[in-house]
C-alpha cells in the first residue's frame, strides 16, 4: 500500500503552528507518509517542526467557513474559511494549527488520522528510518540470554540455559533461550508449561550473587476451579528450592482475585500442593485501572485554570500515585525476602507480562548495583521487557490523550519509568542514568524512529525481521555522543541495596514528565546543564 | 551492612522487621559521648526516665535538663538521643496523676514549637516528677520567670562577629543610595517618629521631617512608607508602611497623598500601585477599627490591588492543621486531600504569587507601596521575597542574611510575640509562623532555582532551628528600640558569627552566579511542595535525602569547581587571544580526585 493514497493534500503554505515555549509561527506544513513537517523558511533549511505521525495520539479539528468569496486570478475560493486542528501527541505535547481553506484543513486532519494508526508493524518508521550515521550491519541488542548466563559464573552450577523455546513452541512470548534450574529437564518444562497460562513456566530473572538466592517469574498457574495440579510444575519449583526450607511466592493479585482467576481457568498455587512456599498477596492494578489513571492524571496537569483549583485532591483522585507507591512497595517486598531473609521468590500476577515485570525489574534495580549503570539497566529492560514479551505494540498503542475506544492498552512501562525516576530522587547518586534517558524512553516506547519497542515479543520481532530491518535504540543511545546526555552527573556507584521510601511524602509527582511542556521545566533543563557542565568538565567524567 | 535498617513494607511476614530504625531519630546524633555542653551552658538536674517514643515505643534512659537545653539518651543497644534547645518548647503539662492506672501514665507532656511533641513517663511514687517539671517550666520560660534567655547567658566565642553582617548605611549605598530622588533620614534615631521601626530610613527627596512626621499620624503605629529597595535600572522603588488610618468615616490626610505622590514622581511611575496584602473584606473590616486602605478618590494616580493573603490567626490554625497529619503519625490513607485541606501550600502559594505581582511591577519600571494593616508580617513577607526575586545579592549567603537583618528584624517583624521566647502563655494570640512561612517561600524558590542560590536547604534549618533555640541573639525581641535598650548585640553573639566562621556546610555547590537575573519562581500549587525534609523530619520513616553522602559529593563538587574557576583565570591571565575555549584547554589536573569519596552509607 502506498503511503500517498492517504496524502490528499501534502503542502499547505501560511499556517500558523502554536507549540509550548514558542511564539506562534507561520510557514509552510507538510504531511509526508510518517512525519508532520513546518518549515517557516526562514533562513536556514530546517525544520522548525518534524513530528512522527505515530506519536499523534489525537486530533481535534474544527472549521470555520466564513462567508466572503473574492476572486484572486481566476480561481474562485472562499478566503475566510480556515480550519483549526489540535493535535495531541504520545508524550503529552499539544500542538495547534489554523490551516488556511477548509478543504486543505480536512485533507490533513484525515491523512494524519489515517497514518498515525497504521496497524502493520512493517510499515511503520523504524523499517524506513535510514540515517546515514547507523548501519543495518550494526549489532542489534546490547545482549542475549546466551551471553548473560556466560557472565553469570556463579549460577551455572545449579542453573542451566534450555533451548526448549528455541522454535517458540513451548512459549511464544519467551525468547528463544531460558534459565532454568539445572535438574529440571526439557520434557519437565514443556509439561510445566502447559500448565501455566500462555507457556508461560517459571524461569530465572535475578540471580543474587551475595547469597545464591532467586527471583524467578512466570504467569498464574491453570489450577481451574477444580484445582488441577501438574506434578513437573509442583517439581520444578521443588527444584528451585534446592534445599532451603523456605520460599515466597509474591502474586500481584488480592487474594479474592486470585480465587476468581480459578474460574477463568487460572489460580494460584495452594498451599498443600506447594508447601514449602509461601504465598503473598499484593494487590497491583493492571490494564484499563492503570490506563484511566493516567487519563486522569494528565487531564488534571493539563488544566490549567489558575484558581484554586483543587490541585491535590485531583492528583491524588488519579491514583497515580498509589499505584507507585504499590509497585515500588511490592518491590521493595520482593528485595527484603531476597536480600534480608535470604529466600527466593516467585513474582507472578495472571498473564505475567506486566506487572510481574514490573515487580522483577524494580527488585533488582533495588538489589543490583549492576543494574543501575547506564549500560546495565538498558541490559535490564531489553532482558526483563522486550526479551521478557512485555506486549509493547498493544500496550503502548495510544497514550492519555486517544479518543479511540481503549483495546489492550495500559502504561506499565511508564509506570516503571516513574518508579525508576522516584528511586532517582531519592537517591540522587546511586543511579547512573539520569531523567533525561526515562523522559526520551517514555516517549520512544509509545513513538520511534527505533525497532526496539516494536511488537509484543521475540517471535513477532524475528517473523517481521525486526533485527535485521530495524535499528536498535539502546546500542545507539550507549554511543558516546549520546551517552552523556543521559548519564546522571552525580553519580558515584553503590554496591549497598537502594531501600526506597514508600511513604506517600516521599513520592512525588515527575513534574519532569507530567508537566514538560509547562514553563517551569524548560528552566529545569537549563539547570541540569548547567549543574552537568559544573560536574562533567571539571572532573573529567562522561 | 549491620547497621542498615530497612523499611517494612506494608505487613511483612518476615521477623524483626522494624527494631532497628531507632538510632535515626535524632539529627543531633552523639552516640556515647557525654554532652558536650555549650559554653555558659549548665547543667541543672538529671534524671531516669521513660521516653515515650511514638515510632519506637516506651524507651528507658537518663534526661539531662540544662539552662539551655533537654537531652535524652536511652539506655540499650540501640540508642535513641534527643537534644531540644529548651527554646524550642511551647508548653509543659503533667500527664496523669499519683493514681493514673495503666503503665507509664504519669508523666509530662512537652509541645515543641518545631512540629514536634515528647512525652515522659515516670515512676509514680513520691511526686516523682514534680522537680523536673518546675525546673523545665522555670528554664523553658525563663522571662516568665524573671530570668534571663540563654542568648545572655552564652559565652560562645566566634571567628567572626555576626553583628557586623549588616549596616544599614552600606546596605543602601550598596543599592546606589541616596540619589536626587532619595535622602536617608535620621528623623527616627531616637526612635521618636515610630518606636518599631530602625533608625535609619530612607525617603523622598522632597519630603521634610515635618512631612514624615505628619504623616506618621496618619499611619498606624507610625509605620509611614519608607523605602525598602530601588532599582539601580529604572528608579522604580518598593516602598513600605502600614495600613492608613481612614477609619468608618473615610478620613482623608492631604499630608499622607502628597506623600505618596512624591514617592510616584520619583521615577515619573504613572500610577503608583498600592499592594494590600489583605483580602478586601479584611480591609474594609479594619476600618471600624481605625484603619484601613487608600480609598480611589483620594489617591488619584494609584492603583490598589488586594493580595488575598490573610492573617496571623489563619496561617497559626493552618499549621497546626498541618501538625496534625504529620505528627507523630503521619496521615497515608489520603495524604494529598488531607494535606490540601490544611490549606499550608495554599498560603505559600498566595504569599509567593503576590511578591511575584510585586517584583513584576518593579522590575517592569513602576513603584510600588506594600503594607498590610500594621505592616510587620504579610508585608516583610512581601519585600523581602520580592527583592529576593530582584536582586541577586540577597541570595548569596551573606546578602541573604542582610535581607533578614533589615526587612526583618530591623523593620521590626514581632519574633518575641510571634515566636514567644521565654514566654509561658503558649496560647497566646499573637504566636504565628509567619517567618517559617516565609522560610518556607524561599526553600520552594531554591527547588525552583537550584542554581540561583549560594546557600543550602542547611542554612534555612538551622535559621529555623535558632528561631526558637534562643541560643543566639539574632532573632530576640520585637524591634530595634527594645533591642538597645537590652543591650542585645553587645550582650549576646548573632547567630551569623556562627554561620559565617564555617560557611562551608551551608553553600551550594551548584550557585552560579547571574547578578542580573530576576526570578519569577512559578507560584501553581502544582509546583509547590510541601517541604517535607522539614516538617516531618523528626519521622524517622521518611528518608532524609540521604543527607551525608550528598553533601559529601557536593563539597567535592565545591571544591572541584573552585579550582576549574581558578584555573580558568589563569588561563584568561596568561592567555592573550581571549577566544580559547574552555573545552579545548585540557584539564589533566583534574585526575579524578573523585575516587576519594566515602561510600554512600546505607539508607537512613
Amino acid at each position: 500500500m502506498e503511503f500517498s493514497e492517504h496524502i490528499k493534500t501534502a503542502n499547505v503554505d501560511d499556517v500558523v503552528l502554536k507549540q509550548p515555549f514558542h511564539a506562534p509561527m507561520k510557514g509552510t506544513l507538510c504531511v509526508t507518509g510518517h512525519h508532520l513537517l513546518f518549515s517557516d523558511r526562514s533562513g536556514d533549511s530546517s525544520w522548525q517542526l518534524l513530528l512522527l505521525l505515530r506519536n499523534i495520539d489525537a486530533i481535534e479539528k474544527s472549521v470555520e467557513n466564513l462567508l466572503g468569496y473574492s476572486s484572486t486570478g481566476s480561481n474562485i475560493r472562499p478566503v475566510g474559511s480556515s480550519g483549526t486542528i489540535t493535535i495531541k501527541c504520545k508524550d503529552l505535547c499539544i500542538l495547534q494549527l489554523d490551516i488556511p481553506g477548509m478543504e486543505e484543513c480536512l485533507n490533513v486532519a484525515r491523512s494524519i488520522e489515517a497514518l498515525s494508526s497504521l496497524d502493520n508493524v512493517t510499515e511503520m518508521y523504524p523499517y524506513f528510518y535510514r540515517p546515514s550515521w547507523l548501519s543495518l550491519d550494526d549489532q542489534w541488542g546490547l545482549s542475549t540470554l546466551e551471553k548473560h548466563y556466560d557472565q553469570l559464573g556463579a549460577l551455572q552450577v545449579k542453573w542451566r540455559l534450555s533451548n526448549a523455546n528455541s522454535d517458540f513452541s513451548v512459549c511464544p512470548s519467551y525468547p528463544p533461550a531460558v534459565i532454568v534450574p539445572q535438574s529440571v529437564d526439557d520434557q519437565m518444562l514443556v509439561k510445566a508449561a502447559r500448565f501455566r497460562q500462555g507457556g508461560r513456566f517459571p524461569v530465572l530473572s535475578y540471580y543474587h550473587q551475595k547469597n545464591g538466592m532467586v527471583i524467578l517469574r512466570s504467569s498464574q498457574p491453570l489450577t481451574g476451579a477444580n484445582r488441577k495440579r501438574c506434578k513437573e510444575d509442583e517439581l520444578f519449583l521443588q527444584a528451585v528450592m534446592d534445599g532451603s526450607e523456605r520460599a515466597y511466592i509474591i502474586d500481584t493479585r488480592s487474594a479474592q482475585q486470585a480465587q476468581q482467576a480459578r474460574m477463568t481457568g487460572g489460580g494460584f498455587e495452594s498451599k498443600s500442593c506447594y508447601n514449602s512456599w509461601k504465598r503473598l498477596h499484593r494487590h497491583m492494578e493492571r490494564g484499563k485501572v492503570l490506563q484511566e489513571s493516567l487519563i486522569k492524571l494528565v487531564e488534571a496537569c493539563g488544566d490549567q485554570s489558575h484558581s484554586m483549583d483543587r490541585w491535590l485532591s485531583k492528583l491524588e483522585n488519579s491514583k497515580w500515585l498509589s499505584h507507585v507507591h504499590s509497585a515500588l512497595s511490592t518491590a521493595g517486598l520482593v528485595a527484603e525476602c531476597v536480600e534480608r531473609d535470604g529466600h527466593s521468590v516467585l513474582v507472578h500476577g495472571s498473564e505475567g507480562t506486566d506487572t510481574t515485570l514490573l515487580v522483577c525489574t524494580l527488585a533488582q534495580l533495588i538489589l543490583d548495583p549492576e543494574s543501575r549503570t547506564l549500560k546495565g539497566f538498558l541490559s535490564l529492560l531489553e532482558r526483563e521487557w522486550v526479551q521478557a514479551g512485555h506486549p509493547f505494540q498493544l500496550r503502548c498503542a495510544h497514550s492519555a490523550y486517544s479518543h479511540t475506544r481503549l483495546r489492550q492498552e495500559a502504561p506499565v512501562f511508564l509506570l516503571l519509568l516513574d518508579c525508576v525516576w522516584q528511586l532517582g530522587r531519592q537517591f540522587p547518586l546511586a543511579l547512573e542514568l539520569g531523567e533525561p534517558l526515562l523522559l526520551r524512553l517514555a516517549r520512544e516506547a509509545y513513538a520511534s524512529d527505533f525497532g526496539t519497542f516494536l511488537c509484543n515479543n521475540e517471535q513477532e520481532r524475528c517473523v517481521l525481521e525486526v533485527k535485521d530491518r530495524t535499528h536498535c535504540l539502546f546500542q545507539f543511545l550507549l554511543r558516546s555522543s549520546e551517552r552523556e546526555h543521559y548519564v546522571n552527573p552525580l553519580y558515584e556507584p553503590t554496591d549497598l541495596a537502594i531501600w526506597p521510601s514508600v511513604q506517600p511524602q516521599s513520592l512525588h509527582l515527575w513534574t519532569g514528565l507530567f508537566l514538560r511542556w509547562s514553563d517551569h521545566t524548560q528552566t529545569m533543563e537549563e539547570v541540569r546543564e548547567e549543574i552537568w557542565s559544573i560536574v562533567t568538565q571539571h572532573c573529567g567524567r562522561g | 551492612m549491620a547497621s542498615a535498617s530497612i523499611p517494612a513494607y506494608n505487613s511483612i511476614p518476615l521477623e524483626n522487621s522494624s527494631s532497628q530504625n531507632a538510632s535515626n531519630e535524632s539529627l543531633k546524633m552523639e552516640p556515647l559521648a557525654d554532652v558536650a555542653l555549650l559554653p555558659g551552658e549548665e547543667r541543672v538536674i538529671d534524671k531516669d526516665i521513660i521516653y515515650i517514643c511514638p515510632f519506637n515505643g516506651a524507651l528507658k534512659g537518663k534526661v539531662f535538663i540544662t539552662n539551655f537545653r533537654l537531652y535524652f539518651k536511652s539506655d540499650g543497644d540501640h540508642v535513641v538521643v534527643l537534644d531540644v534547645p529548651l527554646g524550642a518548647i511551647s508548653r509543659v503539662e503533667k500527664m496523669g496523676g499519683a493514681s493514673s492506672r495503666g503503665e507509664n501514665s504519669y508523666g509530662l507532656d512537652i509541645t515543641c514549637k518545631d512540629m514536634r511533641n515528647l512525652r515522659f513517663a515516670l515512676k509514680q511514687e513520691g511526686h516523682s516528677r514534680r522537680d523536673i517539671f518546675e525546673i523545665l517550666f522555670r528554664y523553658a520560660f525563663p522571662l516568665s520567670h524573671g530570668l534571663p534567655l540563654f542568648a545572655y547567658l552564652s559565652q560562645e566565642k566566634f571567628d567572626e562577629n555576626g553583628w557586623h553582617v549588616y549596616k544599614p548605611m552600606e546596605e543602601y549605598r550598596r543599592q546606589g543610595l541616596p540619589t536626587d530622588k532619595w535622602r536617608i533620614s535620621f528623623i527616627n534615631e531616637d526612635y521618636k517618629l515610630c518606636d518599631t521601626y530602625p533608625t535609619i530610613l530612607v525617603v523622598p527627596f522632597k519630603a521634610t521631617e515635618d512631612d514624615l512626621q505628619k504623616v506618621a499620624t496618619f499611619r498606624s503605629r507610625c509605620r509611614i512608607p519608607v523605602l525598602s529597595w530601588i532599582n539601580k535600572e529604572n528608579q522604580a522603588v518598593i516602598v513600605r508602611c502600614s495600613q492608613p488610618l481612614v477609619g468608618m468615616s473615610g478620613k482623608r490626610n492631604k499630608d499622607d497623598e502628597r506623600y505618596l505622590e512624591m514617592i510616584r514622581e520619583a521615577n515619573g511611575t504613572t500610577k503608583l500601585t498600592i499592594f494590600d496584602a489583605r483580602p478586601n473584606v479584611n480591609a474594609v473590616a479594619n476600618k471600624a477599627t481605625g484603619g484601613g486602605y487608600e480609598g480611589d478618590d483620594a489617591y488619584q494616580n494609584a492603583e490598589l490591588v488586594f493580595l488575598d493573603i490573610h492573617n496571623i490567626h489563619v496561617m497559626r490554625e493552618s499549621l497546626k492543621k498541618l501538625k496534625d497529619i504529620v505528627y507523630p503519625n503521619v496521615e497515608e490513607a489520603h495524604w494529598l486531600s488531607s494535606l490540601e485541606s490544611t490549606h499550608w501550600l495554599e498560603h505559600i502559594k498566595l504569599v509567593l504569587s503576590g511578591a511575584i505581582q510585586v517584583a513584576d511591577k518593579v522590575s517592569s519600571g513602576n513603584s510600588v507601596v506594600v503594607h498590610c494593616s500594621d505592616g510587620w508580617d504579610r508585608t516583610a513577607q512581601l519585600t523581602s521575597l520580592a527583592m529576593l526575586m530582584l536582586d541577586s545579592h540577597y541570595r548569596t549567603l551573606r546578602g541573604f542574611q542582610v535581607l533578614l537583618e533589615k526587612e526583618w528584624i530591623g523593620f521590626g517583624h514581632k519574633f518575641a510575640s510571634r515566636i514567644g521566647h521565654g514566654d509561658k502563655n503558649h496560647a497566646d494570640q499573637d504566636r504565628s509562623p509567619i517567618f517559617l512561612q516565609f522560610i518556607d517561600c524561599v526553600w520552594q524558590m531554591t527547588k525552583q532555582f537550584p542554581t540561583a542560590f549560594e546557600f543550602n536547604e542547611r542554612l534555612l534549618m538551622v535559621i529555623l532551628d535558632h528561631l526558637y533555640s534562643c541560643r543566639f541573639g539574632t532573632f530576640l525581641y520585637n524591634c530595634e528600640n527594645v533591642r538597645d535598650n537590652n543591650l542585645l548585640r553587645t550582650k549576646t553573639v548573632s547567630l551569623w558569627s556562627l554561620v559565617n566562621s564555617d560557611t562551608s556546610s551551608f553553600i551550594n555547590p551548584f550557585y552560579t552566579e547571574e547578578s542580573s537575573r530576576v526570578l519569577y519562581p512559578v507560584a501553581s500549587m502544582r509546583h509547590l511542595e510541601l517541604w517535607v525534609t522539614y516538617y516531618i523530619r523528626w519521622n524517622p520513616r521518611i528518608r532524609q535525602q540521604q543527607q551525608s553522602p550528598v553533601e559529601q559529593r557536593y563539597r567535592e563538587l565545591l571544591a572541584l569547581r573552585d579550582q576549574y574557576l581558578k584555573k580558568l583565570q589563569e588561563l584568561q591571565l596568561s592567555d592573550s587571544s581571549p577566544s580559547t575555549h574552555l573545552s579545548n584547554s585540557s584539564t589533566p589536573s583534574a585526575a579524578s580526585p573523585t575516587q576519594h569519596i566515602t561510600r554512600l552509607q546505607t539508607p537512613f
